[in-house]
């Protein structure tokens, strides 16, 4: 059961380490700066590749918790069973999102007069081929933009999840609503329980 | 006309509860796989690249400072020292709201960030007050809209991104509008309060006022080393954001304690000599250093965070894409020639600008809105004799109006999730209260030298 749990966490946890690695690293820089004079050159290039590793990892999450914004007053006037048919589609326009965006060539098989070649994982097998490195970090190229292709799997991975939840009637779309928007919940919780308590008004 | 259909697509996406990113994301990528020859490897790259605009980096460190902030007990010093100030005025409590929400606009960044943590605690005022609980959510659905008005604000940095624009000089604009709107707001609510009969709070002497003012010192001094950093020439803003993080996350764990390892133990014990008691806050703190950083309160703050991140970054990264693909169809240019034509002045082009933004405003969320409106209407501006930090602040305060109307918009959802009222009710509650910011815009608009003045001051005429 605490394994199951750890899993089912394990995201929060990447992506609270990436944030705390980047935030660390970019102060250091400046302490670095103007207390001892010094700095690394591959340190903000280290910063924007956390910070790209951040976003990329963190859609799919997005995804599964539904913190995703969007327009959901159309939708909600529709009658229930038409509702679900749209959450479907929209469900389905994100996967195709990140299908297009992994490898854009499947298209042709639709028709070929459109314009679809190339995609993440096509970049990544080249960078992996030429074999080059980042410009001031010692790291290979195709490992750091590794993380394009993995964030867009596991995004297409959490719409097909989505999907078929919605099919199941256990979610309702793909966006975040007052109802079930989890950060805000946790923020009036917190907001409203120890503050309400212990201000000090004069009446 | 091709371009057309881009936009078409977007709001068909929209209507369908698509989220916002992925509609712009996706109507790029089928304008790109229907009409241009871009590869779709130059596409996927931009995901990737978007975040290597050193600007934007500011945008995590400034969401983690204001999480930091709003654990409790900053906006809980800062209300006290609205009430001590503002409070003996008719309908001071509102008043008071609308005055912490400024103040707490310029250690936090974002808007929806400032109803949670003011919002939290003086609309539960409020109402023990006596005042009406839309009355209450309305005030403070709107003052909460200064988040992205007074500095720091992602609002602006994400402008400054857009166009090349330097963020020192956007939030040194930022501030006296911001004042204005909240003066405004509180004059809005004085008149209203007369008519309704609402209480005023008792004077309690400008000992009190010190006394706050002192307490709530620490959280101030925030903005003090944002803005004093970024004049001073210490840091870049990117640099300010990283060390207001750092900051608020000491402040909030070892001065005002109100979260990890030291929560809730006494700065001073009763009957504890002064030496012993800087000797054992000097131990508490250095023994407590390495327990807060794992604390779960913080790593609460740092999911938090990140959640709210990669939200708004993935829009961020999707209106990029967007931007990339209106300007590489020379769509910009086009506007432009068509905008000269016509023979716009530059304060009829104002007007088209405000109405752009405010139904803009009303669909999609702010910072992806302007990265592709400013491209657009930026090269125009500039050609009409418009100061560019000018056309930023209509922009934001644009913004601001846009974040309480529906469907789009973040403060509306916040306040019904701090109140527990129904959206509907929410939108009723803060719509006459918006009168006043559309008042506030056409001053903004109209009057170019309250945004111009300070950075013109403090940094030379451009």
């Amino acid at each position: 059961m605490k394994l199951r749990a750890f899993i089912d966490h394990i995201e929060e946890y990447i992506i609270s380490l990436l944030l705390a690695a980047m935030t660390l690293l970019a102060f250091s820089q400046v302490v670095a700066r103007y207390f001892f004079n010094s700095g690394a050159v591959w340190a903000l290039e280290a910063t924007t590749t956390l910070f790209a590793w951040l976003i990329l990892f963190g859609i799919s999450y997005g995804i599964k918790i539904g913190a995703h914004i969007g327009v959901d007053i159309m939708v909600h006037k529709l009658p229930d069973k038409l509702q679900r048919i749209v959450a479907v589609i929209a469900a389905l326009l994100c996967l195709l999102y990140a299908l297009i965006l992994l490898d854009a060539s499947f298209l042709a098989l639709f028709n070929d007069q459109l314009n679809a070649r190339g995609g993440a994982i096509v970049y990544v097998k080249k960078m992996y081929q030429i074999g080059i490195e980042m410009e001031d970090l010692p790291i290979p190229r195709y490992l750091a933009y590794l993380i394009l292709p993995i964030g867009l799997g596991l995004f297409a991975l959490r719409c097909i999840q989505s999907l078929w939840l919605i099919l199941c009637g256990r979610r309702s779309g793909m966006i975040a609503s007052v109802d079930d928007h989890e950060s805000i919940k946790q923020h009036t919780k917190t907001a409203a329980k120890p503050e309400a308590k212990t201000e000090a008004k004069p009446e | 006309m091709e371009a057309f259909l881009l936009l078409v697509f977007v709001i068909i996406f929209l209507m369908l509860g698509v989220p916002v990113a992925v509609s712009l994301g996706l109507s790029s990528i089928f304008y790109v796989v229907l009409f241009s020859t871009d590869s779709m490897t130059s596409i996927a790259l931009k995901l990737f690249e978007a975040n290597e605009h050193f600007l934007l980096l500011a945008i995590p460190f400034f969401i983690l400072s204001s999480t930091f902030m709003s654990t409790g007990g900053v906006a809980r010093r800062i209300i006290r020292l609205a009430i001590a100030t503002v409070g003996p005025f008719r309908g001071g409590l509102a008043m008071a709201g609308v005055f912490s929400c400024m103040i707490f606009a310029a250690l936090s960044g974002s808007s929806p960030a400032t109803v949670v943590a003011i919002g939290g605690i003086t609309i539960t005022g409020m109402r023990k007050a006596g005042y009406p609980l839309p009355f209450a959510a309305g005030v403070i659905a709107n003052a909460g809209t200064l988040g992205i008005l007074i500095p720091p604000s992602i609002v602006m940095v994400v402008y400054a991104a857009a166009t090349d624009v330097s963020v020192g000089r956007m939030f040194l604009a930022g501030i006296l509008p911001g004042i204005l709107a909240g003066v405004l707001l509180m004059l809005a609510i004085y008149i209203r309060a007369r008519k309704l009969n609402l209480p005023a709070q008792a004077w309690q002497g400008v000992g009190e006022i010190i006394s706050a003012a002192r307490d709530a010192m620490w959280g101030l001094l925030m903005i003090v080393i944002i803005l004093g950093g970024i004049y001073g020439g210490i840091f870049t803003p990117t640099e300010a954001a990283a060390v207001a993080a750092v900051y608020a996350f000491l402040i909030a764990n070892f001065v005002y304690r109100d979260i990890g390892p030291l929560k809730g133990k006494p700065w001073r014990k009763p009957n504890a000599s002064y030496l012993r008691s800087v000797a054992s806050n000097i131990l508490l703190t250095a023994r407590g250093l390495l327990p807060a950083m794992i604390h779960t309160d913080t790593q609460t703050a740092f999911r938090d965070s990140a959640r709210t991140t990669i939200m708004l970054m993935f829009i961020i990264a999707n209106a990029l894409l967007f931007a990339h693909v209106l300007t590489a169809e020379q769509i910009p240019q086009m506007l432009a020639e068509l905008i000269l034509e016509i023979g716009f002045e530059w304060w009829s082009f104002l007007i088209v600008v405000n109405l752009l933004l405010l139904l803009g405003g009303q669909f999609m969320e702010p910072s992806g809105l302007l990265l592709i409106v400013a491209p657009l209407v930026f090269p125009i501006a500039i050609g009409l004799g418009i100061d560019p930090i000018h056309l930023g602040i209509i922009m934001v305060v644009n913004m601001e109006i846009g974040m309480i109307t529906p469907p789009i918009g973040l403060n509306l959802f916040v306040t019904a999730g701090v109140t527990g009222m129904k959206m509907t009710e929410v939108i009723k509650a803060a719509s006459p209260w918006m009168l006043v910011l559309f008042f506030f815009l056409l001053v903004i608009t109209y009057v170019p030298i309250i945004s111009t003045f300070l950075p013109d001051l403090m940094m030379g005429k451009i």
